[in-house]
Formats: C-alpha cells, sequence, structure tokens
C-alpha cells in the first residue's frame, strides 16, 4: 500500500507534459481510459492504489501554478470536512472523515479551505510556497478574542 | 424478447414508414426525439412499437431536437445502438450536438426528412438541412423513393458501426414527396433484417465497468487537429466499407446501389446531377428523350453525398460533353454547394466538360419531367455552341424577370 | 399509367383512400403510387391527393399530372375547386352530390361538354347509413371499383377486408357496406 500523501503515480509528471504523438496514434472519439487495464470495481479502491492512466489528471501535477499554499494545522483542526466539500480540485485528503493533509501536486493554491474553516485560529493557512511548512506551523497565530 | 411483424412481401409504405420499420427490425434501443414534420411518423411509429412490444428499447421524449441529439450521444457512448429523426429547423438546431457525435465517433443513425429552412416558414421539401450536414462529420445517404428510404435504413447501421467506421451516419429523404408518398416496397422479413443489420457490438462505451473512460475532452491546440484529422481519415476511409455493406445488400435483396448511381450514362453526351427524387424524374426525362428524339441523356446522383465520391462523380461524367447540376437548396450567394463540388471533380479530368448551375424546387415547389426535359436539351445547346450560351447560375420554376448569375469567360 | 385526383377536404379521407388503393392494387402485381398535397392546413381545408397505377416501377415525382379519373369526395368542392384543371377528352369524373348527374351539371359548365363522362354518386349519404360518420372515402372507392373496372367488386372487398384487419371487426364490415352500396349507385 502506497502512502497516503506521496503515491507512486499521483503528479508524476507536469500537466500538458503527455507525449503528443500524430493523427494516427490518437484515440478515436477522443475517448480518454482513466484506467490501466481491467478497472472493475475500481469505485472500491482508494486512489493511491488505483492504477491511473497517464492521461488521468491524478497522474499529472499543476504543483508549479501555485504562489501560496495552504498549510494544515491538525491541532486545532475538528474533522468537519469543511475543506473536503469546498475544495475545488479534490486536494483535501481525507479518509473516514478524518483530515490527513493537502495533496501538493493537484493544489492551486485557490485559498477556499482557508476561507471555509471555522475553527479559531484556522486550521488551514495561507504561505508563501516558498516558506517551509514546520515554520508555519512554529509562528501559527493565537485564538483571536471576540471582539465585543 | 420483442414480438414481430408478419410483412407481406410487397407493402405500399410512404418513406417515413418504410423508415421506422428498418428501425423496429435493427430493434434500436433509444430513440431521444423531438417530433417535426414531416419526419414526426417516423419517431412516433418508433414510440408506437415500443409501446405495444414490438420492440425492446426506450422513446425518450426531450424538450428540444439539441436535447435529442444530446440524448442520442449520451445513450451511444452508454453502449446502445441509437436512432432519431428530424426536419429543418430541429436539423438546425441539432447541429451543434451533430458535431459532438462525429466527433465522439458514435455511431448514431439519424433519419432526415429534408425539409426546407426557414424563413419563410415552410413545412415542404428541399435540401437546406441536409447541406447544413455537410461539414459536421456524418456519413450521409441519400434515398430517391420509400425503397431506398428502408434500405438505406438498414445499411446505415452496418456502415456506422463497422469497427472500421465508427461513425454516425444521416439517411435522407424528400420531404412529403417521398415521406408521405406510398409506394411499392419490398421489404425484408424481420429475421432477415436483423440478421443483416446484426447485434449491436459496443466499443468504448461508458457503461464497461472494467474500463472507465471520459467522453468529450476538451483538447486545444496541441491535439485538436490529430483528432479531427483522424475523424476525416475514418470518414475517407468508410468508401470501402460502403461498398462492401452495400454489395452484402445486393447478395440479399437483389437491390444494388453504389455510393455514385449513373443511369443511361454509357454513351451519354449530356447529364443531370441532382440529389433526391429529382434524380427519378431527371431519369423518366432522360428515357423520354432518348425514345422521341434520340437525344443521349444519363443520370447521375450521389447515393452517398459524404463522403462525397470524387473520383466516383468524375469518372462517371468525365466523357459527356454538358452537363447540369441541380442544387435544391438556397445558395446564400454562392453557386450551388453540389455545383461546386462535381465542377472541383470534373476540373481534374483532360476534357472539362461544359458544367452549369440550376437552383430550384426551393420550398417545395414542383419540378416537372417537362423541366427536366427542357434543361437537358439546354446542355445540348451549349455542348454544340462548344460553350456555355446561359448564365452560368440559373433558376428553374421561378416566377418573375429571369434571374442568373455569371457568364463563361471567354478568351 | 392511370392517374387518379382526388379532390377532398382535410380530414374526409382522401389520404386514406389513395392509400387504400394503393395497398389494394399493389395485391394485384401493379405499381401504385399515393400522395397528397396539404401543408400545415387546418381539417377542412380543401386538398388533392393523388395516384398513379403502372405496370413498371413508377420513378416520376412531379405532382403535376393529366388525371384519368377525377374522384371529388366532397360536394362542394366541385363548385369551388378547379375539379377540371389539366384534364383529357378521355378524364372521367366521379362526383358526391345528392343531385342528379343532369342537375349537377346545369350548374357545373365547366362539365357540359363532358356529361357522359361524369358519374354521381352520394358518398355522403352512403357513409351516413353505413359507417354512420360522414368519412366519404370509402363509397367512392365503390364507385372507383364499378367506372374504372379495374376489379371484380369480390376481389376489391376481399383485398380491402385485409387492409382494414387491425380495425375492428364492426368497422370493417360497415366499410364493405359503403363500398358496396357506392358500387351498386354510382350512375
Amino acid at each position: 500500500m502506497n502512502g497516503l500523501d506521496g503515491t507512486e503515480k499521483r503528479g508524476i509528471k507536469e500537466l500538458g507534459a503527455e507525449k503528443l504523438v500524430g493523427w494516427d496514434e490518437v484515440e478515436q472519439g477522443v475517448v480518454i481510459n482513466s484506467f490501466e487495464g481491467d478497472a472493475t470495481g475500481v469505485a472500491n479502491v482508494h486512489a493511491e492504489n488505483r492504477n491511473y492512466s497517464d492521461f488521468n489528471s491524478y497522474t499529472a501535477t499543476v504543483a508549479s501554478w501555485r504562489v501560496i499554499k495552504p498549510v494544515y494545522n491538525r491541532d486545532y483542526c475538528i474533522d468537519c470536512q469543511n475543506c473536503w466539500v469546498w475544495c475545488p480540485d479534490s486536494s483535501i485528503i481525507s479518509r473516514d472523515k478524518q483530515m490527513l493533509g493537502i495533496d501538493y501536486d493537484h493544489c492551486k493554491g485557490c485559498q477556499v479551505c482557508s476561507e471555509v474553516c471555522p475553527t479559531n485560529p484556522k486550521s488551514l493557512l495561507m504561505f508563501l510556497e516558498a516558506t517551509e511548512n514546520d515554520e508555519a506551523l512554529a509562528g501559527w497565530p493565537e485564538k483571536k478574542e471576540k471582539e465585543k | 424478447m420483442a414480438k414481430k411483424y408478419d410483412l407481406n412481401e410487397v407493402e405500399v409504405w410512404d418513406g417515413n414508414y418504410a423508415a421506422s420499420q428498418a428501425l423496429r427490425q435493427a430493434q434500436v434501443d433509444v430513440v431521444a426525439a423531438y417530433p417535426i414534420t414531416p419526419s414526426t411518423p417516423i419517431v412516433e411509429n418508433y414510440g408506437n412499437y415500443v409501446a405495444n412490444g414490438y420492440i425492446d428499447g426506450e422513446f425518450v421524449m426531450v424538450e428540444s431536437e439539441h436535447a435529442a441529439m444530446s440524448g442520442c450521444v449520451g445513450a451511444a457512448a452508454s453502449g446502445g445502438r441509437v436512432a432519431t429523426a428530424t426536419s429543418s429547423q430541429g436539423f438546425a438546431l441539432m447541429v451543434e450536438v451533430l458535431y459532438q457525435a462525429s466527433g465522439m465517433r458514435l455511431p448514431i443513425v439519424l433519419t432526415v426528412v429534408n425539409r426546407a429552412l426557414a424563413s419563410p416558414l415552410n413545412v415542404r421539401g428541399d435540401h437546406s438541412d441536409m447541406y447544413l450536414g455537410r461539414d459536421s462529420g456524418w456519413i450521409q445517404l441519400d434515398s430517391f423513393n420509400a425503397q431506398e428510404a428502408y434500405d438505406m435504413v438498414l445499411c446505415a447501421f452496418r456502415i456506422g458501426e463497422n469497427m472500421n467506421v465508427r461513425l454516425p451516419v444521416m439517411v435522407h429523404q424528400d420531404g412529403f414527396i417521398t415521406s408521405h408518398t406510398a409506394q411499392n416496397v419490398s421489404p425484408l422479413s424481420d429475421d432477415e433484417a436483423y440478421a443483416f443489420v446484426g447485434e449491436y457490438q459496443p466499443y468504448n462505451d461508458m457503461l464497461d465497468f472494467s474500463k472507465p473512460v471520459t467522453y468529450g475532452a476538451q483538447t486545444e491546440e496541441d491535439w485538436h487537429y490529430e483528432h479531427k484529422a483522424r475523424q476525416h481519415k475514418a470518414l475517407m476511409d468508410s468508401r470501402d466499407v460502403i461498398n462492401s455493406v452495400f454489395e452484402e445488400y445486393k447478395a440479399k435483396t437483389g437491390r444494388e446501389y453504389k455510393r455514385v448511381e449513373s443511369y443511361l450514362m454509357d454513351d451519354a453526351e449530356v447529364a443531370i446531377v441532382a440529389l433526391g427524387t429529382t434524380v427519378e424524374t431527371c431519369l423518366l426525362a432522360a428515357k423520354q428523350l432518348r425514345e422521341e428524339e434520340g437525344i443521349k441523356a444519363g443520370v447521375v446522383a450521389p447515393r452517398c453525398f459524404r463522403p462525397f465520391p470524387f473520383d466516383m462523380i468524375r469518372d462517371a461524367l468525365m466523357n459527356v460533353k454538358a452537363l447540369c447540376v441541380m442544387d435544391r437548396s438556397a445558395p446564400g450567394g454562392a453557386m450551388g454547394a453540389l455545383f461546386n463540388e462535381v465542377s472541383a471533380a470534373l476540373y481534374t479530368t483532360p476534357n472539362r466538360p461544359i458544367i452549369t448551375n440550376y437552383i430550384y424546387g426551393l420550398g417545395g415547389r414542383d419540378f416537372s419531367v417537362k423541366e427536366a426535359k427542357r434543361i437537358f436539351k439546354e446542355q445540348l445547346a451549349h455542348a454544340e455552341a462548344g460553350e456555355i450560351t446561359t448564365d452560368i447560375q440559373q433558376f428553374s420554376g421561378l416566377r418573375g424577370p429571369k434571374l442568373g448569375f455569371f457568364k463563361t469567360k471567354r478568351s | 399509367m392511370v392517374e387518379i385526383r382526388w379532390h377532398s377536404r382535410a380530414g374526409q379521407g382522401a389520404v386514406t383512400g389513395a392509400k387504400g388503393l394503393g395497398d389494394v392494387v399493389s395485391t394485384t402485381g401493379k405499381q401504385v403510387q399515393a400522395f397528397a398535397l396539404y401543408g400545415s392546413a387546418k381539417r377542412g381545408a380543401a386538398m388533392r391527393a393523388y395516384n398513379r397505377i403502372d405496370d413498371e416501377q413508377i420513378i416520376n415525382h412531379e405532382k403535376f399530372m393529366l388525371p384519368d379519373y377525377v374522384l371529388v369526395i366532397d360536394p362542394a368542392l366541385a363548385y369551388t375547386d378547379n375539379i377540371t384543371e389539366n384534364d383529357k377528352a378521355s378524364t372521367k369524373y366521379i362526383i358526391t352530390t345528392h343531385l342528379t348527374k343532369e342537375e349537377l351539371i346545369a350548374g357545373l359548365p365547366s362539365l357540359a361538354d363532358k356529361a357522359e363522362r361524369v358519374f354521381v354518386v352520394d358518398c355522403m349519404q352512403i357513409s351516413l347509413d353505413t359507417i354512420g360518420r360522414a368519412v366519404p372515402n370509402a363509397p367512392m372507392l365503390g364507385a372507383f371499383v364499378k367506372v374504372s373496372g379495374m376489379f371484380e367488386l369480390d376481389y376489391f372487398l376481399d383485398r380491402m377486408k385485409k387492409v382494414l384487419s387491425k380495425f375492428p371487426q364492426k368497422i370493417i364490415d360497415s366499410n364493405m357496406d359503403a363500398i358496396t352500396t357506392a358500387y351498386n349507385a354510382v350512375n
């Protein structure tokens, strides 16, 4: 079994870096196969164990598109799943309703997860891409008092 | 198990009924339709067959022709045998999705009962809608009577579903003149017809859960061109499959079809090129002119409008002295489309026969045997003069002052 | 080639009549064509239906016709429609009317010189008496069988029963009655 946030096939190439082939080699009807080989029952297999094809976005990465990134702080998270619901790129990794982290191969840094996080302080905050996660966590803000 | 029809050896069917019986015999799984005159009875009859147990299929009622073809695309991508019918404005509304269907290589059969396009609103037959589909990437087969409307629909499934083709197919018939004219039709029995069409073979179908696929991908300049080129190649390559399906159909029924039909052309000096019922009316005129006046007249007709039979048209016509290409569609500021295509083919011959263009029959205006004879004789006059003696584009059966455009360029 | 032109109102069954005639003719081994000229007109609008009958496949698709028979199944259309249009010296007319032939021709100058080719039958009354509704197409078929001599009545009835076989027996019987009555009444 592969690890959840660093799998064998996830984000292994830049989006658009697929091999360009001639007209005689393209799949007729612009049909895209999501998986290599027999995918029977794939709905019951976790993403990290699926045999995604080269044309599935799972194997592509858009990490370089990102200028700011969300950093996840487990200490304040209440596993409400709000970020998982709102993320437009399925980049919140959650398993059995427990928040595990960010899929940095597909996250484009849109900040939606941070916006919708309800905790105080937030469990997801945006930092410059170059900032190390440990550094970000070390400087996490304190709980804000409600203004009266 | 669907019930069977007990058909007579000879039935008296109109083109709509003939097409709907062919859909029934092919046991079409899904028809998504928004009925429109004059093609309404085709899908109406399909619904009837489903309701009364003669087809194990689904009639999907939708809110527009755009939705009808969208439903067909969905059902075909899911792996079913799919067909529908339309005409005129309905066809126009379908156009966007026609390109989707051919781009996705889905072998849908669309029975088109040709009708004029508004404005002015008109329910009768001309070829405006057929011409509107000519760049859509569909195979377009044309029928000249009710028997052929039946035959072409059965052939359409075999052609489109062939694994080397996998393209959607339109089967055209003339609104009212074919669709509402009952004539002798010799159908196959249900068993014979189904044996000919065969069991549907899915390919890349979305309901194959062992191989999930995505349809309708976006491609930009890095991929689009290659996909369109491959699609065009497939359409061109369908010519061989169409030939072989027609041969097989002949072996089964004795009825012979070719991608280009030639009538009385062996020794013809003048010819008319036309589509639809006009082909037969012109053939009658040619027969009469041969008997009455010894004029060597012949008729050439593309049975297969797309892929356009460039080489066969050329071979059929290269030895005539003068010919007229008849376009039953308002040309919208150009020469008729069929004229342009036939001219392009004949330009690559050593003789380059004299070629002129008639616009005719718009909105169902009658085209008579008498007028066909007059046009043949006009070609003879061009041939004798050695050049075009009239305007290159003229209008047949039009009231008011004579209308015409462009003269031949003399040195 | 035999050519027939029906003058009717939309809803009176000229199309069905023309197609039914075509069905029966096809069983004799002949080739037929049955079509109509009507647009988006409503019930009651004047319309025309056509038959062509020939030994060879019919490849003529023009609407223009020189009719051998003109069948008028609505009494008023004899007066308001141009029923003698494109006729020939041999064209026969079968006209539905409650009038005698002499009374009819007296009111229709265009028929004056064709009297020996005009036949009358009251399809409306016959259909009311037999079928119970004003559907004059079936009686006209009976009159046509008599005037044309194209079929024996029994042969025509037998074949027509097969054409109508999907209908309830009562409707088949009343149509046979209408055809027979008109066959005997036309003069």
